[in-house]
C-alpha cells in the first residue's frame, strides 16, 4: 500500500504543475483490488480514447474526397469526352468516330467561362501560388477533362450536318451569348445548361431520328415506303445512324451532368 | 495513401486516358476487333518515326530481297509492294530508285509506252533525285544507273515526237 500511495503522490504532484518532478521512467507497483466506481472510470476512459481516434476518420473523408476530385471526376468526364463523338452505323453497325468541329470548341471556351462566372469554379481556388506545383497541374488536369468533356457533349448534340447543324449551332450560340452577360448563380446556371441540353437531346435524337429514313439498299423502294422520311433525310440531309447511338449519347450527357454536379467550386485543401 | 501520391495517380490516369482517346479519334477502329490490328500498327508506326529520328532508320532487308527476287522476275506489282513495305518510310534512295525502275520496266512497250505508269514513275525517280541526287545504282543487271537517266527515259517516253512513229521503234530494246 505504501508504494500505491507514492505513486499517487506523482500523479498529484504532476497535475499540480509541480515542478519537481520525479523519476517516471520506472513505475513499480503491486496489483491492487480496483473498486466498482474506478472500474467504470476506467471504461470511460476507453470510450475518451476511441474519440482521439477522430482525425484518422477527416484523414480517410479527405482521402475519398481527393479520390473523387483527382480520379474518378477527371475519368467521368474523359468518358464523357470518348463518347461524345461516338455513333453507331445503322447500315453495317460499325464505329464512326466524329470529331468535334470548330464550333464545339467555341461553345465549350464560352461554357467555361460561364463555369467561372456564375462561381461554378472558382479560379482562385483551383490555382494558387500558395498551392504545390504537383497539386496545381492536377487541378490543371481536371480543367482539361472538363473541357474536353464540354467539347464533345456539344459534338454529341449538334446534328452531324447540313440545315440542323446551323440551326442547332445558332441556338446554343444565341443562349451561351445571352448567358455571358447575365447575372448567374451556380444554381441557375446548372438549370439552365440541363434544360438546354436535354431539349436539344430531345430534338436531335428523339424529333430529328424520327424523321431520318431506315437505311434501304434501294432508294426507289425507300419512297415508296416510306415517302415522307425519305423527303425530310434528303431535305435536311440527316445522316442515318442506329438506334444504339441515342443510349450512348444519351449516357453521355448523364455522365457529363454527373461531373458537373461534384465539381467542387474549390479544390479540396 | 498519401494526397500527393493521389493527386500523381490521378495525373498520369489523366494523361494516359487522354491519349487513349485522342488515338482512338486518329485511328477511327470500326469494331473492338479492329483495335488490336490498329494498335499494332500505330506501334509500328511510332518505331519508324522513332528510328527516323534518332537516326537508326533501316529498310527491311528481308522485304527489300523479296522485293529484288520479284523485280527480276518481271513481277513489278508484287516488286513495288515489297519495296514499299521495305522502306516504309521512303527514305532509302536505293529502294526508291527500284520501284521508279519497277514503273518504267513495266511501263515500257515497243510500239508505245503506259503514259499513267511513266508519269508515276517520273514522280518516284523526281523522289530519288530528292533524297541523293548522286545516287549510282550497283546493280550490273540494271542498264540505267543514276536517277537522271532514269529521269530522262520517262521524259522522253512521255513525249508524242516524229521518232514516235519511226517503224524501226519496235526494235528497240528494254533497259
Amino acid at each position: 500500500m505504501e508504494k500505491g500511495e507514492r505513486q499517487k503522490e506523482k500523479t498529484v504532484s504532476l497535475q499540480s504543475g509541480d515542478t519537481e518532478v520525479k523519476d517516471l521512467s520506472f513505475v513499480d507497483g503491486e496489483l491492487l483490488e480496483i473498486p466498482i466506481e474506478e472500474k467504470l472510470t476506467a471504461k470511460k476512459h476507453t470510450e475518451i480514447s476511441s474519440k482521439i481516434e477522430t482525425p484518422k476518420t477527416k484523414n480517410e473523408n479527405q482521402r475519398q474526397k481527393s479520390c473523387l476530385q483527382y480520379i474518378f471526376l477527371p475519368l467521368i468526364f474523359l468518358t464523357v469526352a470518348l463518347l461524345g463523338g461516338l455513333r453507331i452505323s445503322q447500315t453495317d453497325g460499325a464505329f464512326v468516330f466524329l470529331k468535334p468541329p470548330l464550333v464545339c470548341l467555341i461553345f465549350a471556351t464560352i461554357l467555361l467561362v460561364l463555369f467561372f462566372r456564375s462561381n461554378l469554379i472558382k479560379l482562385d481556388g483551383w490555382f494558387s501560388e500558395n498551392f504545390s506545383i504537383l497539386k496545381n497541374v492536377a487541378n490543371a488536369t481536371i480543367l482539361v477533362s472538363l473541357f474536353a468533356a464540354s467539347t464533345q457533349v456539344f459534338n454529341a448534340l449538334l446534328p452531324e450536318r447540313g440545315l440542323p447543324f446551323w440551326t442547332f449551332a445558332f441556338c446554343f450560340f444565341w443562349t451561351l451569348w445571352n448567358n455571358l452577360f447575365a447575372e448567374f448563380d451556380t444554381k441557375r446556371l446548372l438549370q439552365s445548361l440541363g434544360g438546354l441540353f436535354g431539349l436539344a437531346f430531345v430534338v436531335k435524337y428523339l424529333f430529328l431520328a424520327g424523321l431520318t429514313a431506315p437505311a434501304n439498299n434501294n432508294w426507289i423502294q425507300g419512297i415508296f415506303e416510306n415517302p415522307a422520311q425519305e423527303a425530310f433525310t434528303w431535305l435536311l440531309d440527316l445522316p442515318k445512324f442506329a438506334p444504339a447511338t441515342g443510349y450512348i449519347q444519351f449516357f453521355t450527357l448523364v455522365f457529363y451532368l454527373i461531373g458537373l454536379f461534384l465539381l467542387k467550386p474549390e479544390a479540396s485543401e | 495513401m498519401k494526397e500527393t501520391h493521389i493527386q500523381t495517380l490521378g495525373i498520369s490516369l489523366t494523361t494516359f486516358y487522354i491519349i487513349f482517346i485522342a488515338w482512338l479519334y486518329l485511328v477511327e477502329p470500326k469494331s473492338l476487333e479492329e483495335l488490336p490490328t490498329k494498335a499494332q500498327t500505330t506501334i509500328e508506326n511510332v518505331t519508324t518515326k522513332t528510328q527516323v529520328a534518332i537516326g537508326t532508320y533501316e529498310v527491311d532487308q528481308a522485304k527489300f530481297n523479296e522485293g529484288l527476287k520479284a523485280f527480276r522476275a518481271d513481277n513489278f506489282i508484287v516488286a513495288r509492294d515489297n519495296f514499299e513495305k521495305a522502306d516504309t518510310e521512303k527514305r532509302d534512295a536505293k529502294t526508291q530508285f527500284y520501284i521508279a525502275y519497277g514503273f518504267y520496266r513495266q511501263g515500257f512497250g515497243k510500239i508505245s509506252n503506259d503514259d499513267a505508269l511513266f508519269k508515276q514513275g517520273l514522280e518516284q525517280i523526281n523522289r530519288v533525285i530528292a533524297l541523293d541526287k548522286n545516287f549510282k545504282s550497283d546493280d550490273a543487271n540494271l542498264q540505267i544507273k543514276t536517277p537522271v537517266e532514269l529521269k530522262n527515259e520517262f521524259e522522253e517516253g512521255l513525249k508524242v515526237t516524229a521518232s514516235d512513229f519511226n517503224p524501226l521503234k519496235v526494235l528497240r530494246e528494254r533497259k
